[in-house]
């Protein structure tokens, strides 16, 4: 009888009140076959060859730096130990495993062809289809409640973690996010560890010790990193400013940044991001050149994301057990319409930001840690109880650490309460304010054709000095734009990145443009579904 | 002939409401919803299954499917065709805003295309089995074969990027704002895209200059002794030329919905840009909205082609 079949029926019989039909066992669940998996992928020569040398393989989630911890087992290309696991784990040579992936590249496509010959020379046959329409729904279908049976169909999932936070990579994981590891009492500990300390030695200790955990179970199985390539035209002077996560927002002295002038004496930038039909809200992915220009934070960061100043605020202080943070707000701040930036404006955001839906983990992190966040959102409360205004002062009381809380409000805008008081937060992004919205920020909106083109000019009032640049042409287009090469080759585009070959290859061919790699929180794996028993 | 009319116009309300429905339906097949697209992959795991919930409750979108067909018919039928889901802005004022940009294109391009292709249509049935014709016809043939976004890239890579003389994309640089200063960003779309429409116009107006030309009464203008030129332009392409306009007035929905593929190509905010990305992200009312609009521009185009063909033979009234 087929392996498959026995582990059905056996499941079958152990759940009792389960249909035969309904579940099947995983194989996936021993974690020597997701070894397996490991070693019988030769990942270097996929980097090099495949993808041009552009990525790195990698060895964990966890980006390389300093929060990595050495040692970690590389799972070097070995197709015979892979084929000894498998033998171990009593894998019948010829079961099919079912890959999902979500890009739609050409590139995805020769990756998942590759992945399926490496796999078939040590006995695993792989199916593999693209993910349409709800992606992240099926991806992220919760267990059962017993984390016996996953909700999710696939068997492997080819995508990528787009980090803010390094704990994001891990804390996917816990019980009540988990959609394709079950928990286990050592990864719940590890999880409440990562989380659980303001302190940077404490954290990275408990990080190390999560690395090697994982290094072993595999819950992903790391495949490289993939680095982001930012552009810079040779008219832009950056004046020294370092380079760091495009992703993300952090202080790269754009007030300072210069271009040659054009004919008319006038210096003006051209960089992408501009708003097809709206401009994208903040709150859920905060990064963007555009973002930046727009909207100031309480709170600056340097090219890692580790905060290292203040931008709206004057003053924060973290009290020593890292449950209480205080902002005093600069004085005499004002939006781009000319009223007045006040500590209204940030309770405002907070505590919407509590209620809608599409948030940054972290940010969501950070705002239910606030004393009093449950009562407000289960409707027993008017406001958020522990946050506290006196003047321009405000504090915030939490009920546990954070470790992120300071990451949080170098990413997270304040949205002028003025102009979005009557927002529902479970249509934020539908708001007339993304017409056409306004910040503190250093530039701001002067004409907008949407799909087009929108211009930026310097905001006058600005608290940190008048930006030197006169005018920001933003095109319409994602990093991954097949635009970027066109308009870059035409004069058209100064600064930016991207992470789509096709363009890196493009870019990296013309003399005027140079192209510079930088280490960024993301990772490609493949998430493995390794509950015990999966939905037929 | 009135009776003829309103017939034909109470017949196209249920042929309007039967295709919304089919495209509803078709939108309802597609996997996931508007929501679905809100949260991206890579960020995944940030947003409940419930949150998720919530949202489509709050866009109406957990109502069942014919519920949600009615609501946005009852809608329609009342010059309210709502929201773009994914980024809150009124439908009409959307297809109000993109709509100048496709117009300027569309009929660019069939001004050009209608004229190229006439007059090489002309050209090639005078001069039928010379080495002209020959090469045009080949050229016609070549100009049907190769697609859109083909012609699209190698002219903007020449044109553009080669030789500099036109921009490489959009409608309108920045600080420039009259017909004139976007004229330049008009020529390769419009270009490119009449290119295409002109092989068939010319294939379409070498037919019908030739069957003229094959007439009695060209025979007829030629035996009294008129110049060459007036039994070709007086007689045979008065005559050719209805044919021509009929397929002229076949491409007027054309003006609606533009051309998605060159639009893309050359990042002209356009109707068809615009339905590229609502169809990407599932917002229904906008592609509903285009998808309508293209229908009745069709339906009207038909219409108006029925009347005048009516008019022309009376049996087709019957």
């Amino acid at each position: 009888m087929h392996k498959l079949t026995t582990y059905a029926l056996s499941a079958a019989l152990m759940l009792g009140t389960t249909p035969v039909w309904a579940q099947v066992a995983n194989p996936l669940s021993d974690a020597r076959v997701r070894q397996a998996i490991a070693y019988a992928i030769d990942m270097d020569t996929i980097a090099e060859t495949l993808f041009r040398g552009l990525d790195i393989p990698a060895d964990s989630m966890i980006p390389n730096g300093e929060w990595k911890v050495d040692g970690l087992n590389q799972y070097t290309y070995d197709p015979d130990k892979a084929r000894a696991l498998l033998d171990e784990a009593g894998w019948v040579p010829g079961s099919t495993i079912d890959m999902v992936y979500y890009y739609g590249d050409q590139d995805t496509v020769d990756f998942m062809t590759a992945i399926q010959a490496y796999l078939a020379d040590v006995g695993i046959d792989m199916t593999m289809r693209k993910l349409e329409g709800d992606v992240t729904g099926e991806l992220n279908v919760p267990p059962s409640e017993d984390f016996q049976t996953s909700g999710v169909t696939w068997d492997m999932a080819y995508g990528a973690r787009a980090a803010l936070a390094l704990q994001e990579y891990f804390n996917v994981y816990s019980s009540d996010q988990t959609a394709y590891t079950p928990p286990t009492p050592e990864r719940e500990d590890l999880i409440a560890r990562i989380n659980g300390s303001a302190d940077p030695e404490v954290l990275k200790q408990a990080f190390y010790d999560f690395e090697e955990y994982e290094n072993e179970m595999l819950s992903d199985i790391p495949l490289y990193y993939r680095q982001l390539q930012v552009y810079q035209s040779d008219r832009l002077d950056r004046h020294g400013a370092d380079l760091g996560n495009e992703n993300f927002i952090y202080d790269n002295n754009l007030i300072n940044w210069t271009v040659e002038p054009n004919e008319d004496g006038e210096e003006v930038m051209y960089i992408g991001g501009a708003p097809e039909q709206f401009f994208e809200h903040r709150w859920l992915n905060p990064g963007g050149l555009t973002s930046q220009m727009l909207f100031d934070r309480l709170l600056t960061a340097n090219g890692s994301l580790v905060t290292n100043g203040v931008q709206q605020a004057e003053s924060y202080t973290l009290s020593e057990d890292g449950k209480s943070i205080t902002f005093v707000l600069k004085e005499g701040l004002t939006w781009h319409d000319g009223e007045p930036f006040t500590v209204e404006d940030v309770v405002w955001s907070i505590e919407t930001a509590l209620k809608t839906p599409t948030m940054n983990s972290v940010f969501v992190s950070t705002f239910n840690a606030i004393e009093g966040a449950d009562a407000y959102l289960n409707g027993d409360a008017e406001h958020v109880s522990g946050i506290v205004v006196d003047g321009r002062s405000l504090t915030l009381n939490l009920i546990r650490v954070d470790a992120n809380v300071l990451t949080t409000f170098s990413q997270f805008p304040v949205m002028p309460k003025h102009l979005m008081a009557d927002v529902n937060p479970l249509e934020f992004q539908q708001h007339p304010f993304w017409q056409n919205p306004i910040g503190t920020g250093p530039f701001r909106i002067e004409e907008i054709q949407m799909n087009d083109f929108t211009r930026f000019v310097p905001f006058e009032d600005y608290h940190g000095g008048t930006a030197k640049i006169d005018e920001v042409v933003a095109w319409p287009g994602g990093e991954s734009d097949e635009s970027i090469a066109r308009n870059a080759a035409a004069g058209l585009l100064d600064f930016g990145s991207t992470r789509t070959l096709s363009n890196v290859e493009a870019l990296r061919e013309m003399d005027h443009i140079t192209l510079t790699p930088v280490d960024i929180n993301y990772t490609r794996s493949f998430r493995v579904n390794a509950f015990p028993f999966k939905p037929e | 002939m009135l009776t003829y009319i309103l017939r034909r116009i109470l017949l196209m309300i249920p042929m309007l409401l039967v295709v919304s429905f089919l495209i509803y339906l078709g939108l309802e097949l597609t996997p996931g919803d508007a929501v679905s697209y809100m949260i991206p992959p890579d960020l995944g795991g940030q947003i409940s299954p419930e949150q998720m919930e919530a949202i489509r409750e709050s866009l109406g979108l957990n109502k069942s499917f014919i519920e949600r067909y009615f609501i946005w018919l009852w809608g329609a039928v009342q010059g309210n065709f709502g929201y773009s889901l994914s980024g809150g802005v009124s439908i009409s004022q959307i297809f109000l805003d993109r709509l100048p940009a496709t117009l300027e294109l569309s009929i660019a391009a069939i001004l050009i295309s209608t004229v190229l292709g006439t007059a090489l249509g002309v050209i090639t049935a005078l001069k039928r089995g010379s080495a002209t014709d020959i090469t045009l016809t080949i050229g016609g043939m070549i100009g049907l074969s190769i697609p859109d976004f083909f012609f699209g890239l190698a002219a903007l890579s020449f044109f553009a990027l080669e030789l500099g003389w036109l921009p490489v994309g959009g409608r309108l640089m920045p600080g420039y704002e009259t017909f004139w200063d976007r004229l330049p960003h008009l020529i390769l779309p419009a270009t490119v895209l009449a290119l295409s429409l002109t092989a068939g116009v010319m294939r379409y107006s070498r037919a019908a200059m030739l069957d003229a030309l094959s007439q009695e009464f060209v025979r007829t203008a030629r035996a009294k002794g008129l110049p060459e030129w007036r039994v070709n332009v007086l007689h045979g392409f008065r005559v050719a030329l209805t044919p021509v306009i009929v397929l002229v007035g076949f491409r007027l929905p054309f003006l609606i919905g533009g051309s998605v593929v060159i639009e893309k190509v050359f990042q002209w905010p356009g109707v068809g840009n615009e339905f590229v990305s609502a169809v990407r992200s599932q917002d229904y009312p906008l592609v509903m909205m285009i998808a309508l609009l293209s229908v009745l521009a069709v339906l009207i185009a038909s219409l108006i082609i029925d009347i005048l063909t009516a008019v022309v033979d009376p049996r087709v009234r019957l």
